[in-house]
């Protein structure tokens, strides 16, 4: 198995990705939803080194699409291990972009904000919404900075102003608690999510219902949506991302290829036994 | 990880030295790995409370209240007025301190005020929730089984339609338990649709519970994929660094 992961990514070896509806359709209510002078999108990132491996390409997918657009983006966690991730994924998408475009930048206080670890769960979720206005509401980011210092988001005013909403998290407790408190009397964001392949089945529900508008499927949800963007965005480097997709699949080949063997043996042995076994 | 400074190569060393302590259990249970296992526990569970502390308690509650975040200006003015409502926050902190009685037989009743209060707000938000989580799923489920499309007849989009309320409605069925009896085993009777029906969920669970144990299986493995990609890209060329090899 360590093989079967190890040398495509030792070598560098991808393969183009499998084509996801779901990611695709994120990908258009992404690029659709349109943000007024001073609205903005919040993005949960509700991850830690426990699924970083599939959440973190996730996240930076949909930072780069937003930081792209130009949209300016609230980062936020409900999760106390996240806090590397809201500093290091923001910074290194943003780093990319640069390199890829270097006559544009996109620095902390203009293209995001990191207002960071926030506790409380559904009481601090039920508060965010109901807030007159969401700087004053959230007060400082994690530099210590008040949020209303920050032209792009000095007065973002009421959760209407939040026009796209993203989570992205292996925890369904914590993306259950958006689902359900993330919305007010004719307020309903447009959600989209970025979830572990364990959980996949349970963020189904959500995408059939319509509550959820689009969802990442794991690293291989991560691999179509960074594809997607490559199309429009001829630059944009995925290498990296359709490596460890492609070691992904190449781990699923090994784990097919047992179940087959562990199957056929006994069958063989069965069968043996049945025709043979009278005649020794 | 950012392995170009000092700071990062150190962080990225030390973090291959503990995913191969811990990948060492694949050989066996060993103290080195006992070690690391540990360590982590222990960061984990330490990580927490200061992290509250650091990022909330002192920021949003204790700093205000105590007016440090008033900066007084050289002319001896200062940036802002102190609030004295944020005093108020001694009222609830008072209030939740009351749970530490809960190690007095005595006074063990004042923690179960705090009890209480905790419950009936748990009670109300799950109810607030509940809504705002079920009520879409359900009105969701209400999928018309014959789907057109700009006036023609949707096939798949049928196709699907109809699977789905099948399979909600025989899920739903094999978890009647608690009414229509069925005496069939005992007199022999053909029993009740609903229990002739009921044997037709469990497959579907089944397909259910495949798919999350597949799913749970490439979840594994993609943490592992990450984990080879760091040992194979990042720590040697960190390690490559530090014994001059690079």
């Amino acid at each position: 198995m360590i093989l079967a992961v190890g040398i495509p990514v030792f070598l560098g070896y991808s393969r183009p990705p499998s084509r996801l509806v779901s990611a695709e359709r994120m990908y258009e209510v992404m690029a659709k939803t349109e943000f007024k002078p001073g609205e903005v999108a919040m993005v949960w990132l509700d991850f830690g080194p426990g699924t970083l491996a599939e959440n973190q390409p996730q996240a930076e997918v949909i930072l780069e699409h937003l930081f792209r657009r130009r949209v300016p983006v609230v980062l936020l966690s409900q999760y106390q291990q996240a806090e590397v991730a809201l500093q290091r994924v923001p910074r290194e998408v943003a780093k990319r972009l640069e390199r890829e475009l270097p006559d544009q930048r996109w620095s902390y206080g203009e293209a995001w904000i990191n207002a960071g670890f926030r506790p409380g769960g559904a009481i601090f979720i039920q508060a965010l919404v109901n807030a007159s206005d969401i700087s004053k509401f959230l007060g400082r980011d994690v530099t210590g900075m008040p949020i209303t210092q920050y032209p792009n988001f000095a007065a973002i005013g009421g959760v209407e102003r939040v026009k796209l909403v993203g989570e992205v998290t292996g925890l369904t407790g914590v993306f259950d608690t958006i689902i359900q408190f993330f919305q007010k009397g004719g307020y309903q964001p447009t959600v989209v999510h970025g979830c572990t392949s364990i959980t996949i089945p349970e963020a189904y529900i959500f995408l059939d219902s319509g509550q959820l508008k689009g969802l990442l499927e794991g690293i291989a949800g991560a691999a179509w949506y960074s594809e997607v963007l490559k199309q429009h965005y001829p630059k944009s480097d995925n290498t990296k991302l359709l490596v460890v997709n492609t070691a992904l699949s190449a781990a699923h080949l090994v784990i097919i290829l047992l179940i087959v063997i562990g199957n056929l043996v006994p069958l063989y042995q069965l069968l043996r036994q049945r025709l043979w076994g009278s005649h020794g | 990880m950012d392995s170009t400074t000092s700071w990062g190569l150190v962080t990225t060393l030390i973090g291959g030295v503990c995913t191969l302590a811990i990948f060492s259990f694949l050989l066996k249970e060993n103290p080195f790995y006992r070690f690391f296992e540990h360590l982590f526990i222990g960061i984990a569970a330490g990580l927490g409370p200061l992290l509250v502390l650091r990022d909330f308690l002192w920021p949003k509650i204790l700093e205000p209240m105590l007016g440090l975040t008033i900066t007084t200006y050289p002319d001896g003015t200062l940036s802002e007025p102190y609030q004295p409502l944020y005093l108020l926050y001694l009222v609830p902190m008072a209030f939740g301190s009351l749970y530490y009685f809960i190690y007095s037989r005595r006074h063990a009743w004042l923690a179960k005020i705090v009890i209480g209060f905790t419950l009936g707000t748990s009670g109300a938000l799950a109810i607030r929730g509940f809504f705002g989580e079920v009520v879409p799923q359900i009105t969701g489920s209400f999928k018309p089984l014959v789907v057109f499309s700009n006036g023609e007849l949707a096939l798949f989009e049928s196709f699907n339609n109809i699977l789905f309320v099948a399979t909600l409605l025989l899920v739903l069925n094999y978890f009647f338990f608690s009414f229509g009896k069925d005496n069939s085993a005992q007199d022999g009777s053909p029993g009740t649709l609903q229990s002739r029906m009921a044997p037709l969920g469990r497959p579907l669970l089944m397909i259910c519970f495949g798919a999350f144990f597949g799913s749970t299986v490439m979840a594994r493995l993609a943490l592992l994929v990450e984990r080879v990609q760091f040992i194979i890209t990042d720590w040697v060329a960190a390690l490559s660094n530090v014994v001059g090899i690079g």
